[in-house]
């Protein structure tokens, strides 16, 4: 099923949906776009090239209350907070970002290891992917296509939407895509013509060239795994790292997290937040022993587990090429570059 | 207008000569990054390295930053333009370095560029100077004639608002933080470890990237830069969700500045203004 509606009508969209549910979609923000639960349906904003922080928040916020507490009562006493069901609209979500979510999936949703919090947000949420505009120059940090990635991919979205001059076509992908369309009444059936924008649209994505590297998993999984020793290089690739966490928090496919409890006048929270490899303290051991203390064996450290652990590992590389790490880093270190230094070693 | 290029091929000269006569074992300057307009912090250590060092218009980055990672007595050589110098200028005060081990390849400049923006940046984030306030080798030819431009002319709009609205303000920026630390890690002058904030006993303030904890990470970072920060603005460029750090800075400095009477970073003979005690001092402070 492909519907349309004109791009300056998007609010009246926004507005069905925040009716059923709630509606994360990008907003415009000083820096740049973001995306954001969205409480006034004029504030989504489709004209972005992509997000300054990545979707993931949407299942993995930086920040998860799970228990709540109080010093000195029993642990009956304790109030677990539950995720709320309702229904989830993700919005606008760049071809590479949806990619992220089903590798993110491995380590919150796989047998075995079911993260509540993730799976149940994934289970509510209908994801809107969005083409890349076709007819804007790519920027320079993104790689999507060295991972098998193209700007107009409607694989992993429920719903896929392509922008056509004024208007934005809609097409279900998935059961649960399709049948949320059918309930979308702001919006009109697409022509015949749109049909063939649409197809012509993901074919031309191919076309829509980032950077590229021949990127073979094992091989660089291999090739990093040997280098893994040669202090030179590492030292030399991150001479300039502030070893801050940027990179990490603007990441699709980060996942790492901390656990602490927080605690203020006796009340406390259990909670997660995002945490970084690139920080100081985050192998630091209870013994106050460190086995990462130099800046190189942390950014080493990023780098394999995307490259190389992940691949031995899961069997597929933990980026999707979103040029987010490169376009946010301080001193522009850029995870491409570091890549193709080592294939040449 | 600045010569980029020829400061560029000046820096690869100095760094070479330093390097080939074993005066200095690195020479901290800038290098070639993915395209032009992304050029990275470089640490050359061989004359081989120095091909790669570049000047351009968005060479912004404070390379004082690197100091501090190099064991004491190591001889370096560092490209400073001025706010660089100043923070150079203010680790010596306290210590963290010393002259004798430093040769400072002095950078006169003007023009310099957001490289997200391309708006220049000169006084705007950073303290207004363009020439090095101390070096040992100039790279460019200093920069005169200019009109003079206070670098807290770009306060006036956050001084307008009352305390209210300064605290409204400040609770907005804060509330986009995602407690990256890129500032404390891009700041000069932010060295301590550890950080109060990676602290767990006692644990000075919340993990999480909420309000309290985030407040309170960014006015205690404020405060422990008053009289210490040199304005060179890499804090605010390096936010990644663009909070307008330098005003709280340049705020208080311009304070320091007039209670004290004592620029921050602009001689080593001065002591930082707020571990020194002079009996003239101002009791404003105390009111």
């Amino acid at each position: 099923m492909l519907k349309k509606t004109a791009i300056e009508k998007i609010s009246q969209l926004a507005a069905v949906l925040m009716e059923k549910g709630t509606l994360l979609a990008p907003v415009k923000e000083v820096a740049g776009h973001n995306f954001a639960e969205i409480n006034d349906p004029q504030k989504v904003d489709l004209n972005f090239y992509n997000t300054i922080i990545s979707p993931k928040g949407a299942f993995f916020p930086p920040k998860e209350d799970f228990i709540k507490y109080k010093i000195g009562k029993t642990i009956t006493e304790a109030e677990q907070i539950k995720v709320d069901s309702k229904p989830v609209f993700l919005f606008g979500v760049r071809p590479c970002d949806v990619k992220s979510f089903s590798i993110m999936d491995i380590h919150f949703n796989a047998a075995g290891i079911i993260d509540p919090y993730w799976s149940q947000r994934r289970k509510a949420t209908t994801i809107f992917g969005y083409a890349y505009d076709l007819n804007q120059p790519v920027d320079a940090a993104d790689f999507y296509n060295s991972l098998g990635i193209y700007a107009a991919d409607p694989e992993g979205s429920d719903i896929f939407m392509v922008k056509k001059d004024k208007d934005l076509l809609l097409k279900g992908i998935t059961p649960k895509g399709e049948e949320l369309l059918a309930q979308l009444n702001t919006l009109v059936d697409a022509g015949k013509d749109d049909e063939k924008y649409y197809e012509e649209t993901l074919k031309k994505g191919k076309e829509y060239k980032t950077r590229f590297l021949c990127i073979d998993q094992d091989v660089i999984a291999k090739k990093l795994e040997a280098v893994f020793n040669n202090n030179d290089f590492w030292t030399k690739v991150s001479s300039a790292c502030l070893s801050c966490g940027a990179c990490t928090f603007v990441c699709p496919n980060c996942y790492c997290f901390d656990i602490c409890d927080d605690t203020i006048f006796g009340k406390g929270t259990r909670r997660r937040v995002w945490d970084a490899c690139m920080f100081t303290d985050f192998t630091l051991e209870a013994s106050g022993h460190n086995p990462r203390t130099q800046v190189y064996q942390r950014l080493r450290q990023k780098i394999n587990h995307k490259y190389s652990y992940h691949v031995k590992k899961y069997g597929v590389i933990s980026c999707v090429g979103c040029g987010r790490c490169t376009r946010s880093c301080p001193v522009n270190i850029d995870i491409y570059s570091i890549v193709e230094e080592a294939l040449k070693l | 207008m600045t010569d980029f290029k020829k400061i560029e091929e000046n820096l690869k000269k100095e760094a070479k000569r330093l390097l080939e006569s074993g005066e200095v074992t690195v020479v901290l300057a800038y290098g070639k990054g993915f395209d032009e307009k992304h050029p990275m912090p470089f640490a050359a250590k061989s004359v081989a390295d120095v091909d790669n060092i570049v000047f351009n218009e968005y060479c912004n980055y404070n390379m004082a930053r690197y100091l501090v990672r190099y064991p004491q007595g190591t001889k370096i050589a560092i490209a400073v333009k001025a706010a660089d110098s100043r923070a150079v200028i203010q680790l010596i005060q306290e210590e963290k370095i010393k002259k004798e081990n430093l040769v400072l390849l002095g950078i006169p400049v003007i023009g310099m560029k957001n490289p997200k923006t391309d708006e220049v940046i000169d006084s705007k984030t950073t303290c207004g100077m363009h020439n090095p306030v101390l070096y040992d080798v100039l790279l460019g030819e200093e920069v005169h004639g200019q009109k003079i431009v206070s670098p807290y002319d770009v306060l006036a709009e956050y001084e307008a608002m009352d305390k209210d609205a300064r605290w409204q303000f400040w609770k907005d920026q804060f509330d986009k933080c995602i407690r990256c630390y890129a500032c404390r890690k891009a700041c000069p002058m932010c060295y301590c470890d550890p950080c109060f904030i990676d602290q767990n006993k006692p644990k000075w303030a919340d993990k999480a990237p909420q309000s309290p904890g985030n407040i309170m990470y960014h006015l205690t970072r404020f405060h422990h830069l008053a009289g210490r920060c040199i304005d060179c603005g890499e804090c605010s460029r390096a936010c990644p969700v663009d909070i307008p750090l330098y005003l709280f800075h340049k705020k208080v400095a311009k304070e320091c500045e007039e209670m004290f009477n004592q620029v921050s970073g602009m001689s080593i003979e001065d002591k930082p203004v707020l571990v020194n005690f002079r009996v003239e001092d101002s009791d404003k402070i105390l009111e």
